[in-house]
């Protein structure tokens, strides 16, 4: 990065000009922090201070009740299958991320018809919202009247219409599906901005020391793919984690509470237990199991996940 | 005196000294060339000079005025970078327009006074077109158009011709030299090629290692080197360095380098020390080489004729010496020749300081006012 | 690559285009079904191809639900909290990569933290503050909210778009006698237009997407974007209206598409920049 060239190390004078650029940059960033310190930093302090009392959500009413909420977290049963849920889901959909992005990936880095076209479209379902993805797919998979069921009954694969939310394992295995539809794009755009940089030579010289198609992926791609997808695996197991919305919208954690990950244990404490305190409490066990991941995972690999 | 002055100036880069207590006078009007390796220092004394880096300790004064604390835009200065530094979204004349506009030069006024710039470098072809669509050289002419157009009291110029090839490097060298003597402002100008700064320079200050190693014209430079830094460092080919010593006799001196013995006159040396013996590196440029039919055996090594003349390296007492010879010498690597220095422009150094010890005096510190009432300038 | 036979070449069409072929698909399935007239819709088994086109599900999505006022919602939403971020973010990230002073460092590992925080953490004592400071349930709470998380990758997109522009103008700006600011909007922004143009473009794309903090800081139409509204609005009915839920859904994506027909270089151009290349 950027050396500090306008600055020395041994303190600057009063009103020197090194002293008066300091104080612009701290200014220039100033609203920055401010916005910062009122909406993550306050909203985060708070919340390990909710989690130690119970409240009331409709009236936020609550009384102090120390670690409690953390004792009662620990020895919750709910809590630990919603931790596994949410480990077998980010497991699940992360691999499938993995493999259809660096797959596609080595696809659209080949000479095609249209290209461009085909690397535009291959966006959609990440750009698209949530709630769009969830009706799309919703009414795909109907019982009654959805096209999947119709082409698996015409095919003859199924004689009854399956029922791929509201019963295991279709309900996981449609989630972790749809999850892996809606974000391997991303995988596929930073694999190919990567594989663009790849020098040809090397291909070539693999292809005269005699190596196949599986052997030029395995020796010279993977490789020089691992930083990236270092980087990657880090930043979407982190989302896939805490991910809400979709799994929400698709089946509410059902059925029971079979696909009820953190997230939506979270929310459903806060508000459909109304118990403000407990709910702050499971996602500050939410966020330690994060940092753990996070910590564990960055000192296995050797390097931070810097911006370049 | 309306010049620049820096005095004790210091830079540390953590726990390196990049400037090390540099004291510099320069007149106003002078020519001075930053000279010296990279990691010298020397950049980054030109940067505290504009106000883009800071000093450790030390004053930087420009016409009399302690300028440490002012801001580049108020130092009454221009910089010409070695990228050249061309705003890319703007056209030449908007690049060159940029600094009048900054200073609230009513459009009219900036009009005339771009042109003016335009015409003197050449460039009224080149007004509508944006920097990538320019070549090397005529990028370097708008990024000095538009330091003139400053009409600053200084100029500071960042090894601006080091990005061109041989031919327009030559071109532009000439040409920045008549700018000079046309607009007679002071020009500070790093370079890392000597022949650039004994060129076009008034004075050379040679550095190393952040540290002023000599300060002087180009002649002091050459034929006075303060030290061997600067004696190896100026001057194609190098300088030839020897390690030996020296002994004071009744009338005279001996230089003693491996097996070759050389008189000298008591004068040629200022002696320093006590004793009669003294530890030096005797230097000699390969000018100063001659063959002859009397003198020291020596083989031929090795001959490169450049076109205009030969530079032999010549095998003397089992040690290398480079010469400088005629280009009509017909000579073969290995042959046996006589060989011979002008012992009168021998230079002495002390062995572990490295400083000159040559009689005529420490290098002298010439001040351009005294240069330009001799009329040497 | 070396260009191979015209047949490798067409093999890999055809195989990379059906991949992209399926992946898309759900997204046209939705838009033919949202052409189909009602009859259409259920027919069992269902068809793919409609025989005749409307518009119907459209006039009764503009006309009868209140679908135009989220809409308008989402846009005042999304527009705000870009022209918010953009603002801050390229101050922000101006000082953090061209100036000095202390903490400057650990300002950056902070930005990057808050980027990996789960919003389910924060979103319960954002709710109490916005009714504490008395905007619940308003479309300023949601523009702070969303500037929660998008503020953190905007500076994280800016600092490295502008990482990567030539310091030496800057000083040649300075030299010329432009304030530090002065040479910020002469020479650097014109520069990294391209980049603010990306982080915009992401940045409105993920407000106008936002589910979540809409759930749970808005819970009345005066203030609902979008994404709660339509799904608010139409599933509490006994029937899932399926026909104008994906006309909706037609609707919804629209500023992605038009994005897309004419941004989309600088969407990749984020991606490429934010280091994801590692």
């Amino acid at each position: 990065m950027t050396t500090a060239v306008l600055a020395s190390p041994a303190g600057p004078r009063p009103f020197s000009l090194q002293r008066q650029y300091a104080l612009l940059g701290m200014l220039l960033i100033a609203p920055t922090i401010l916005v910062f310190c009122t909406v993550i930093v306050y909203p985060l302090i708070t919340a390990i201070y909710l989690s130690l009392f119970s409240i009331y959500t409709p009236t936020l009413q609550g009384h102090w009740v120390g670690l409690q909420n953390f004792r009662e977290m620990f020895g919750s049963a709910e809590f630990w299958t919603a931790l596994r849920t949410n480990v077998i889901w980010t497991l699940g959909t992360l691999s499938l991320q993995v493999v259809f992005g660096v797959g596609t990936a080595l696809l659209l880095n080949q000479n095609i018809w249209f290209r461009s076209l085909a690397r535009s479209l291959i966006l959609f379902p990440y750009f698209v919202s949530t709630v769009v993805a969830v009706l799309i797919w919703r009414w795909m998979l109907n019982d009654v009247y959805g096209i999947f069921n119709h082409a698996l009954l015409q095919a003859g694969v199924v004689d009854m219409p399956v029922d791929w939310l509201g019963r295991m394992p279709n309900a996981m295995t449609s989630i972790i599906l749809i999850g892996a539809w809606k974000y391997f794009p991303f995988v596929v755009i930073a694999v190919l901005a990567r594989l663009q940089t790849i020098p040809p030579q090397l291909y070539e010289a693999a292809t005269i020391d005699g190596a196949g198609v599986w052997g030029r992926f395995w020796d010279v791609t993977l490789p020089q793919l691992r930083e990236v997808l270092v980087v990657i695996v880090l930043l979407r197991t982190i989302w896939d984690f805490k991910e809400f919305d979709l799994i929400y919208l698709l089946t509410g954690g059902g059925p029971v509470t079979s696909t009820q990950t953190l997230p939506l244990l979270v929310y459903k404490q806060a508000f459909g237990m109304n118990s403000m305190g407990t709910a702050s409490t499971y996602a500050i066990g939410m966020l330690l199991v994060l940092l753990t991941f996070m910590v564990l995972y960055l000192s296995r690999v050797g390097r931070g996940s810097e911006p370049t | 005196m309306a010049g620049i002055s820096i005095a004790k100036l210091c830079k540390a880069f953590g726990s390196v000294m990049a400037v090390k207590d540099l004291d510099l006078e320069i007149a106003e009007g002078e020519f001075v060339s930053l000279l010296g390796p990279s990691g010298c220092g020397k950049t980054t004394t030109l940067r505290m000079l504009a106000g883009l880096d800071f000093p450790t300790s030390g004053t930087i004064s420009i016409a009399d005025r302690v300028v440490n604390d002012l801001p580049p835009g108020k130092r009454d200065i221009a910089m010409v970078f070695q990228s050249y530094a061309l705003y890319p979204h703007m056209t030449v004349a908007q690049n060159i327009a940029y600094p009048l506009r900054k200073r609230g030069v009513p459009r009219r006024e900036r009009l005339v006074k771009v042109m003016d710039v335009v015409r003197l470098l050449q460039l009224e072809t080149l007004v509508d077109r944006k920097p990538r669509h320019l070549s090397g050289g005529q990028q370097q002419r708008v990024a000095l158009g538009r330091a003139l157009v400053r009409e600053p009291r200084v100029f500071l110029l960042d090894e601006p011709l080091s990005n061109l090839d041989a031919k327009l490097r030559a071109h532009m060298r000439a040409e920045l030299i008549e700018l000079h003597r046309r607009i007679g402002k002071t020009m500070v100008y790093v370079t890392h090629d000597q022949l650039e700064a004994m060129t076009m320079s008034d004075r050379i200050a040679v550095m190393q290692s952040g540290v002023l190693q000599q300060f002087g014209t180009p002649a002091d430079v050459y034929e006075r080197p303060a030290n061997v830094f600067v004696a190896d460092f100026i001057g194609t080919p190098s300088m030839t360095l020897f390690e030996g010593t020296l002994h004071r006799q009744a009338d005279r001196l001996e230089a003693r380098i491996g097996s070759l013995a050389i008189s000298l006159p008591r004068e040629h040396v200022a002696w320093t020390g006590g004793t009669d013996t003294l530890a030096i590196r005797l230097g000699v440029r390969a000018e100063d080489v001659f063959l002859g039919e009397t003198g020291e055996p020596a083989t031929v090594k090795l001959v490169e004729p450049t076109g205009h003349e030969n530079i032999v390296l010549l095998t003397i007492h089992g040690m290398v010496v480079t010469a400088r010879l005629a280009a009509d010498a017909r000579l073969r690597a290995g042959e046996a020749v006589r060989v011979g220095f002008r012992t009168s422009r021998l230079h002495i150094f002390d062995r572990d300081a490295g400083t000159r010890l040559n009689g005529d005096g420490p290098a002298r510190v010439a001040s351009f006012r005294s240069l330009q009432s001799i009329g040497q300038r | 690559m070396t260009r191979r036979s015209g047949a490798k070449s067409i093999v890999a069409t055809i195989v990379t285009w059906s991949v992209v072929l399926a992946t898309v698909f759900p997204l046209l399935w939705m838009v033919i079904t949202s052409i189909k007239p009602q009859q259409e819709l259920f027919t069992i088994p269902p068809m793919f191809w409609p025989r005749s086109v409307t518009l119907e599900h459209y006039r009764e999505l503009l006309e009868n639900t209140p679908f135009l006022k989220y809409f308008g919602h989402s846009l005042v939403i999304a527009s705000s909290t870009t022209a918010l971020v953009l603002v801050l973010g390229v101050l922000g990230a101006y000082s953090l990569v061209r100036f000095s002073y202390p903490g400057r460092e650990r300002l950056a590992l902070l930005v990057l933290f808050t980027y990996l925080l789960p919003s389910v953490v924060l979103v319960l004592p954002l709710y109490l503050l916005m009714v504490k400071v008395g905007v619940a349930n308003t479309l300023l709470s949601l523009v702070i909210a969303y500037t929660t998380f998008s503020l953190p990758y905007a500076l994280w997109l800016l600092r490295a778009f502008m990482a990567g522009t030539p310091e030496d103008l800057e000083w040649a700006a300075l030299v010329d006698g432009a304030s530090r600011l002065g040479a910020f909007f002469d020479v650097v922004l014109p520069q990294i237009l391209p980049g603010i143009i990306s982080t915009a473009v992401f940045t409105f794309i993920v407000g106008w997407n936002e589910y979540f903090y809409a759930l749970v800081l808005v819970n009345s139409d005066s203030a609902r974007p979008l994404t709660t509204g339509v799904m608010n609005m139409l599933i509490t009915s006994f029937n899932i209206e399926w026909s104008l839920l994906m006309a909706a859904s037609v609707m919804m994506s629209l500023p992605v598409i038009v994005i897309f027909v004419f941004l989309q270089s600088h969407l990749t151009r984020g991606f490429a920049a934010s280091g994801v290349k590692g």
